[in-house]
């Protein structure tokens, strides 16, 4: 069934929206992430032009995350005080990214931008993940233990001042890594239309050493108010966000989600590691293919003014 | 819904071209559009539009019938359109040079008789902006494009826009019903822009512009599509608003509902 978009300008059919929305749903159910980073791709490969794909992917994103945070709220495991933190360093840099959106789409360099964007951080955040999983399934085979987390460990982080304590996380550190780490992952998920979920974990816990059974729902809290904020911020700005795409893919998303999570307790954890880091690195190789080989055509146009644009 | 239009445009077409022919016997050329209103809505994927006419005078003239021609062109509200060229920097593909394309049209197509360039010489063409490479394709100032490039990029705009459905140049399309009576179909893609569309017709003998005429064409979103597309355009904030609501709602709504189970 085709379905004109409104603000896309074309038509789609909803039916593989929706599967798109139902598969990229069971995968983030299935892993423990938002699944923008796969979802945006797939938009964009499937013939719906960045922008919208982009400003749309947030959207579905505070959906998907808005449906997690209950369940996390329920079981208070967020730290507020953390959250509320990161959010406003993630709403400075969403703010800055709608910005800087606008300005990469008037000089024809948005996609150029997103696609390094994503090769970089798809392929260093993958590399890492697989690094990690593989070196914990052979421990695991070993039989050897983990290293336990040393309650008196510091680095860097811990000498910069301006400090805080956040008692849910048992935590004494200063404001500007938390408020930089959001406003970092604010900025890249609104331009790259991504949760960053899988930024965020692995940052609070390695580098802010934040409490695992904390990190999950405090960083949903933050991603769901930074992509509400960008949602609207896109819609302000580039008024690229399409309402009607966004609900398609949001339905299928939940309801993805719920059969990803179910299938996902029976894996182990550092099997969906593994999993997750092929699946990343292979996203970023994609985008690395696209941007390393000779194009089918050199030439692109970009409407600048008037109807349409 | 084409044939009853057609019918209708048919008894009005003959209606209007008989009255003019009274008022007026040097208005050769007569011409109507099976709507002049495309309505754009969630089903949309794209239409089409018949444009009749009647060139009245082509058997009264003492010249063959060959030498007369048709061209209709369909053409849509102007927009500023950039051109982009790949090259590779640093061992990777990006957009290079730039040229920015103004007032351009967003949509064209031109239906004709006969192959563009036996119609008429190619300073009539360029004038009335009949054919495709007869367009006129001003660019603006600032270019960093070599002039030795410019044709490969005006080359490369229409082909880009052919491929997307909304630059089109069919010869031959325009269908003789009687002696003076033509009919012809121009394809409207699901991605064609709204706006006001002018539909020109012009009716040429032996090279030379006897006759012309002009329509409009609205194509409008209409419904849910408008509502949806003014909220977005006009009251952005309130349409980010409704956006994120929703979508909190959806999830919080699919949280409860699967809990339970």
């Amino acid at each position: 069934m085709q379905l004109y978009l409104p603000i896309a300008e074309i038509p789609v059919n909803i039916f593989v929206i929706f599967a798109m929305g139902g598969a990229v749903g069971f995968l983030s159910g299935l892993f423990g992430i938002g699944g923008g980073f796969l979802l945006t791709p797939l938009l964009i490969f499937s013939g719906i032009p960045p922008a919208v794909s982009v400003a749309t992917v947030t959207t579905q994103v505070v959906a998907s995350s808005a449906s997690a945070v209950v369940t996390y709220l329920r079981r208070k495991a967020i730290d507020m005080k953390l959250a509320t933190i990161l959010l406003a360093g993630g709403v400075f840099g969403s703010l800055i990214g709608v910005i800087l959106f606008d300005v990469l789409q008037s000089v024809g360099q948005l996609d150029l931008v997103i696609s390094l964007s994503y090769v970089t951080f798809l392929g260093a955040i993958g590399g890492l993940m697989l690094f990690e999983s593989v070196r914990a399934i052979r421990r695991r085979k070993s039989g050897a233990a983990p290293a336990a987390r040393k309650p008196g460990q510091h680095n860097w982080i811990h000498g910069l001042p301006l400090k805080v304590r956040f008692r849910r996380s048992k935590l004494y550190v200063s404001v500007i890594p938390v408020v930089g780490l959001g406003a970092i992952i604010g900025f890249l998920g609104t331009i790259l239309g991504i949760g960053g979920g899988f930024m965020m974990v692995p940052a609070l816990i390695y580098l802010l050493r934040v409490p695992t059974n904390i990190v999950i729902g405090t960083s949903l809290f933050q991603i769901l108010f930074t992509m509400a904020a960008a949602t609207i911020f896109h819609a302000m700005g580039t008024k690229t966000v399409d309402i009607v795409l966004a609900m398609t893919l949001m339905i299928g998303g939940v309801i993805g989600a719920q059969f990803g999570a179910r299938m996902g307790q029976n894996l182990r954890g550092d099997q969906l590691r593994l999993l997750l880091a092929l699946l990343v690195l292979g996203v970023g190789l994609r985008f690395a293919v696209d941007l390393l080989l000779v194009p089918e055509d050199f030439y692109s146009i970009a409407i600048r003014k008037g109807a349409g644009s | 819904m084409i044939r009853p239009a057609l019918f209708i445009a048919c008894m009005i077409l003959g209606l209007t071209a008989s009255a003019a022919q009274e008022e007026d016997h040097s208005k050769d050329l007569v011409t109507a559009l099976s709507s002049d209103m495309v309505s754009i809505q969630s089903n949309f994927t794209g239409t089409e539009i018949v444009i009749f006419g009647q060139a009245s005078d082509i058997d009264r003239r003492t010249s063959e019938p060959d030498d007369f021609q048709l061209a209709i062109v369909v053409e849509g509200p102007p927009q500023d359109i950039t051109t982009r060229r790949k090259g590779r920097f640093l061992g990777v593909w990006v957009n290079r040079e730039a040229e920015r394309f103004q007032n351009v049209p967003s949509f064209y197509a031109v239906a004709s008789t006969a192959d563009i360039g036996q119609i008429a010489h190619r300073t009539i063409l360029d004038e009335y902006s009949i054919g495709l490479h007869h367009i006129n394709l001003a660019v603006s100032g600032v270019s960093n494009v070599p002039l030795s490039d410019r044709d490969d990029f005006r080359r490369a705009f229409i082909r880009l826009r052919q491929q997307m459905g909304l630059y089109s140049e069919r010869e031959a399309s325009i269908e003789f019903l009687t002696d003076t009576m033509f009919r012809t179909t121009i394809p409207l893609p699901a991605n064609i822009p709204v706006g006001d569309y002018r539909v020109k017709s012009f009716l040429f003998n032996q090279g030379e512009l006897i006759s012309e005429t002009e329509q409009t064409l609205a194509v409008a979103k209409i419904g849910f599509e408008q509502v949806t597309f003014e909220l977005a355009q006009n009251y952005p904030l309130v349409y980010g608003v409704l956006a994120v609501v929703l979508a909190i709602f959806t999830g919080w709504l699919a949280g409860v509902i699967f809990k339970k189970d």
